[in-house]
Order: structure tokens, then C-alpha cells, then sequence
């Protein structure tokens, strides 16, 4: 069950890579955090570890519902541009994704040598916190920008609870809040004459 | 613990009232943190919750050059409307975002814990976005947006990096393994050392690009040009302090895991930026990419004087840099009064006498910055070169370290002399012209010059020494 959701945490991300309108990649970035958030559910569940499934539950409703909605409601407040055409073309992309994938796995190896269990999700979050970054670079727009640096969150997440099978409590939580103090800081950042100019 | 957020808490309850009036009082809440400080000198090593927190000599002389510089950086602050345009709300924001920036990076320097290391850096990233947002160019919002994103990746990085080690030390040491003071007295016991140098590897090159190191080196300098100056005197003065704790806290664990290869890789680094950043400080115009790209060229000898042992070298250094940049920064908003690119005569045309002390102490502060004598960097780099020598004999890094002294010195000639070139057409070209100097701003600089000039004293020599 956990390999399915970390299945469909990469494929959503591979997904909002050719995605060009702003709301469907809003709505991949939701469903990548919600099988996140799930994942780390069930993590959490088969190792008894409560501070992880507390993590899970709050990824689930900060950056699976939260975050999702209030970068629609930005989008819509500044009138963001909704058409987000990527600058690699989509048969490049097609050809880039497995190549990161198949690069990282052999990039991990060494790392994953020495760990007991979630070998594959290690590796899985470097080739997503490297797909972010693509995400990040192909795109003029800075909401998609947003979304990939959210995402490279969402990677070194899953980087940190299959690494180490869950950072400190304590580390978790302050990573919500810099990310809720992100959020509030893009929007204050965000001026509807400004932003075409970006 | 919560007596050394008290100030910049303060400072942010009062951007809520009138800004006009309450900017006064400013610096005197911002000097309340002297207060915990002056009483924990002596007081040997003081741990917090756990020891997630921790106040040791290292975090006590960071915090107390983070303090003089929060100061005198409010100081200034109470002139910034007089030279650039910048509304009240404008206004009201970078207090509030100055006080969560002095928040974060308090929470920094006294962490303990990797992790929550990484939270106060990040929480004083995102600060700094909106601080440079106050300057209403488009420009400005171009640069902000820029921090943003690059400052994110280089984050991520560091988050990466501390997740890699973390991981390579926890099933031998538990949770405890977040801990710096942990895994630097066990290091012997992680076996998974591959790993943790990875880890090394991605923390050193978020923070390196945090620092401005090469390929980022116009995107820091951009970025200061673009902010209003006291952004850029936080960025030396306070920042920087911040990831420089951290690089030392750091380094001192991949020291033990494998030396040869943090100097290789640091000593390389920081030759390469040096290289590249003293060519482009030839060609700058302009006072803010100046200091800004010097900046950098300080923050690369630091890091080499750290790496190569001489950690007393490193230390003067890098008080005497937080102390003279930031006073360097602060003057440039009267430097470039009368336009960016007006370098020649900028010393000139002071006729009142903080005027003249205003232009006394700049002149001292541009001689001092390249480590002319009495400047602490002069003595600094004088014990981090006899650091490296020292190195060169007793390792078998003989080759590295000779190559690197040569080579500093080489790109430190070229940026003294453009330093000296610029001073002179500051002080003896172009026409004189009078020139306005507010009373706040030249006490600011004044003051920061004097606490570098209290680093050469003996007793602080001794205090560096201990913590080296």
C-alpha cells in the first residue's frame, strides 16, 4: 500500500511536468502532498512512530487542501496568467523524466547501500527533489515556480521520512510554519501590475 | 533562551504603533539583548530544552557581533527615509520583517540541532524577501522574486544535506543524532561516513551559495543593489554570521569524518571564487556591488582560514568583517546621494563636523577593509596566513596550502589596489559639492568602527582564543 502512494506522489509530480494550465498543476501539487501525506500515514502506522502519523495528518490538510486553496485564491485575486506553456517541449520532457529517474537511482546507490528499509523511496525523493527542480527551471512564471520549490519541499519530506524514518518532531513542525510564513510572504510579494513583468 | 528574542520581539510589537516616532526608540530596544548576553559571559556552556539550544563562547561572540550590528542598523535606520523614497506602511514592514529576520537568525546562532539550525535560516530568507520588496523598483521586485526562488534551492540544499547526515549518523547515535555537540564527540561511531560527506557536501554548497560563492556572485551583488542599504548591512553583518556558524559547526564534524577532503573541497572553492570575484571587483562602479563582492572575496578567507585550522584568524576576521561591511554598507546611502555611478569626490564636501567625522571614518573603514594596519583584518590575516604555514608543515597538504597563500595573495593585491584607486577618487577627485549627513547615521558608523577597534584588545584575543 505504501509503494502505491509513493507510486502516485512521482507520477503526480511527473504529470504537473507537462502540464500547462496553472489550476491543473495547482490541483497536481494537491494530490502529490495527499499521497504524501498518506504515505507518511501509513509509515508512521507500520513503525508505531506517532509524531509521523501527527506529520502525515498535518501534510494531508496544509499542503493537501490548505496551501492548494490559497494558491487558487491568489491566482485569482492577482489574475494570474492561467496558460503556462513549460520552455522544454513536452518530447524533450518525455525523454528527461525517465532519464533523471534512472540517473538518481544509480546516483543513490551508494547512499541506500548502508540503509535497512525504504531503499527505493530514498531514492524515489532524490529524483523527485529533482524534478521539482526541473519544474522550477522550465517555466517563466513564477507560480509555477511556487509550485515546484513547494514540491521540492514535498521531496526532501519524503527524503526525511524514509532517510531517517521521521526528523525530530520539533524540526517537522518548524518546517510547516516557514512554509506557512512562505506562503505569506508570496503574497505580500505579489502586485497585479508587477507580476507580468516577473 | 526566550530573554534573547525579547528585542526583536519588541522591535516587531512596535512597528504596529507610529513608525515616525517609535523608530527612535528603536536601537534602545534592540540594545536589550546586551542585557542576557552581558550575563552569560563566564558562565561556561549554558544549554536549553535538551540542549536543543546551546550558548558556548562560539554562539556568544556570533550573537554579540549580531547585537552591535542590530543596533547600529536600527540607528541608520532612523535617517532611511531621508534618502530613499519609502512610504509609512513601506516602512512599518521592514521593521516587522527586520524583527523576524533578527528572530530567525538569533534561533540559529543558538541552535544546537541541525534541524532547527535550518528552520531559523529559512525563517530569516523569507524575512529578508519582503525586505528587499520595500525598495518599490521594479527592479527591486525583480531581485526579491530572484532571492525567493535561488534562496529556496539553496535552502533545500541545506535541508538536503542535514537530512543526509542525520541519516548517516541516527541508527548509531538515535535521535541525538541532530545534535552538533553529539555528533561532534561520536563521530568514531558513524560508520556510514560516505554518506555523511555527501550530506557535508550539500550543506557547504547551499551555504556557499547563500554567501554568494561562484556562479553566485552577481546574484548576491544584484540583489544588494537592488535592496534599500540597510538590507545589505543585515545581509554582512547578521546573515552571513548566521551561515558562518553554521559552516564552522559543520566543518568541525567533516573535519573529523575526512579531512583531506573538506580542505580540498573548501580551500578549491573558495580559491575559485576569490578568482572570479576579484576580477569582477575590478570592473564594478558603483559603492554597493563594491562592497558587496567584497563581501564574498571576505566570507572565501574566513572559510579558507577556518578549514586550514587557523580558527583564530577565522574568528578576528570574521568580527572585524561584521563590524566594517555593515558600517560600509550603512554609509553607502549617503555615498550615493548623489547618484549610483558618483564615485569620485564622494569623500568630499562634508563641512559640518559629523560631516567630517563622517567622512574621517569612512576613509578609515575603506583602508581598514583591505586589511591595512591597525585594521584587526591586517592582524587576522597576518595569524591566518602563519595558520596555513603552520598547516603546510605538519600535513601533507604542504602543496595545497602554499598554492592557496600564493594565489590569495595574488587576487588580494588586485582588490587592494582597485580599493585604493577607488579611496583616492573619493577623497581627490571630482568637484566639491555639499553634501547632508544625518547625526544617527555617522554614530552608526562611528560605533562600528569602534567595536572593530575593540577586537585587537587583549582580552578579546584571549576570548577568541578559547574558542578556537
Amino acid at each position: 500500500m505504501i509503494d502505491f502512494f509513493i507510486g502516485l506522489f512521482l507520477a503526480n509530480l511527473i504529470v504537473s511536468l507537462f502540464t500547462t494550465r496553472l489550476h491543473m498543476l495547482i490541483l497536481w501539487y494537491a494530490l502529490n502532498s495527499l499521497s504524501l501525506g498518506i504515505a507518511a500515514l501509513l509509515i508512521g502506522q507500520n513503525l508505531q512512530d506517532n509524531p509521523m502519523i501527527l506529520t502525515g495528518v498535518v501534510t494531508i490538510i496544509l499542503k493537501g487542501f490548505v496551501l492548494p486553496y490559497i494558491l487558487k485564491y491568489l491566482s485569482k485575486k492577482f489574475d494570474l496568467k492561467r496558460q503556462i506553456a513549460p520552455n522544454i517541449k513536452i518530447p524533450y520532457t518525455i525523454i528527461l523524466v525517465p532519464a533523471v529517474i534512472v540517473f538518481t537511482f544509480y546516483l543513490s546507490e551508494p547512499i541506500i547501500g548502508g540503509m535497512g528499509s525504504h531503499q527505493n523511496y530514498v531514492a524515489i525523493s532524490i529524483a523527485a527533489m529533482f524534478l521539482s527542480l526541473i519544474l522550477m527551471l522550465e517555466h517563466k512564471n513564477i507560480a509555477p515556480k511556487i509550485i515546484g520549490f513547494l514540491s521540492m519541499e514535498n521531496a526532501l519530506f519524503l527524503l526525511g521520512i524514509s532517510a531517517t524514518d521521521g526528523m525530530p518532531m520539533l524540526v517537522e513542525l518548524g518546517i510547516f510554519f516557514d512554509l506557512l510564513m512562505a506562503i505569506v510572504v508570496i503574497n505580500l510579494l505579489f502586485r497585479k501590475e508587477e507580476i507580468q513583468n516577473v | 533562551m526566550f530573554n534573547f528574542l525579547l528585542a526583536p520581539v519588541l522591535i516587531l510589537v512596535g512597528s504596529f504603533f507610529d513608525i515616525k516616532k517609535v523608530k527612535f526608540i528603536m536601537p534602545l530596544l534592540a540594545a536589550l539583548m546586551f542585557v542576557p548576553l552581558y550575563f552569560s559571559f563566564g558562565k561556561g556552556d549554558i544549554g536549553f530544552f535538551d540542549n536543543l539550544f546551546i550558548l558556548d563562547n562560539l554562539a556568544r561572540y556570533i550573537l554579540l557581533t549580531s547585537v552591535v550590528v542590530g543596533i547600529c542598523i536600527a540607528l541608520a535606520m532612523i535617517s532611511l527615509d531621508k534618502h530613499v523614497k519609502i512610504d509609512e506602511k513601506a516602512y512599518k514592514n521592514f521593521y516587522r520583517f527586520f524583527a523576524l529576520f533578527w528572530i530567525g537568525l538569533t534561533v540559529s546562532i543558538l541552535s544546537n540541532s541541525m534541524g532547527i539550525y535550518w528552520i531559523g535560516l529559512e525563517m530569516a530568507t523569507l524575512s529578508t524577501v519582503y525586505m528587499i520588496k520595500t525598495n518599490s523598483t521594479a527592479f527591486a521586485h525583480k531581485e526579491a522574486w530572484n532571492y525567493m526562488i535561488v534562496g529556496a534551492i539553496a535552502i533545500s540544499l541545506i535541508l538536503f544535506g542535514i537530512i543526509l547526515i542525520y541519516a548517516s549518523a541516527k541508527p548509531y547515535l538515535g535521535e541525538d543524532a541532530i545534535k552538533f555537540s553529539v555528533l561532534l564527540s561520536n563521530v568514531n561511531f558513524i560508520k556510514q561516513r560516505y554518506m555523511f560527506e555527501l550530506g557535508f557536501a550539500f550543506v557547504a554548497v547551499g551555504m556557499f551559495v547563500k554567501m554568494g560563492f561562484f556562479p553566485m556572485n552577481l546574484w548576491l551583488a544584484n540583489i544588494e543593489r537592488a535592496s534599500f542599504y540597510p538590507v545589505a548591512a543585515l545581509f554582512s553583518g547578521i546573515l552571513e554570521s548566521a551561515i558562518m556558524i553554521g559552516f564552522f559547526r559543520f566543518s568541525l564534524i567533516a573535519k573529523e569524518i575526512n579531512y583531506s577532503h573538506l580542505i580540498g573541497f573548501s580551500v578549491l572553492y573558495s580559491l575559485l571564487t576569490l578568482f572570479v570575484v576579484s576580477f569582477l571587483l575590478y570592473r564594478v562602479k558603483d559603492f554597493m556591488r563594491l562592497f558587496s563582492l567584497s563581501g564574498i572575496e571576505h566570507m572565501a578567507i574566513i572559510s579558507i582560514f577556518w578549514i586550514s585550522g587557523a580558527h583564530f584568524a577565522a574568528l578576528l576576521h570574521f568580527g572585524a568583517h561584521a563590524f566594517l561591511k555593515p558600517a560600509l554598507f550603512i554609509s553607502t546611502g549617503v555615498l550615493e546621494s548623489g547618484g549610483k555611478y558618483h564615485i569620485a569626490g564622494a569623500l568630499r564636501g562634508y563641512v559640518t563636523l559629523k560631516g567630517r567625522i563622517f567622512a574621517f571614518t569612512v576613509g578609515a573603514l575603506m583602508l581598514s577593509i583591505i586589511s591595512l594596519p591597525p585594521s584587526p583584518m591586517f592582524f587576522s590575516e597576518l595569524y591566518g596566513f602563519g595558520g596555513m604555514i603552520e598547516l603546510a608543515k605538519t600535513s601533507h597538504h604542504m602543496l595545497l596550502m602554499l598554492g592557496a597563500i600564493t594565489l590569495l595573495l595574488l587576487f588580494l593585491s588586485i582588490i587592494f589596489y582597485k580599493f585604493i584607486e577607488v579611496y583616492q577618487s573619493m577623497k581627490y577627485e571630482g568637484i566639491e559639492k555639499e553634501k547632508k549627513v544625518y547625526l544617527s547615521e555617522t554614530i552608526s558608523i562611528v560605533v562600528l568602527m569602534f567595536s572593530a577597534m575593540v577586537l585587537l584588545l587583549p582580552q578579546v584575543f584571549l576570548f577568541l582564543k578559547s574558542i578556537g
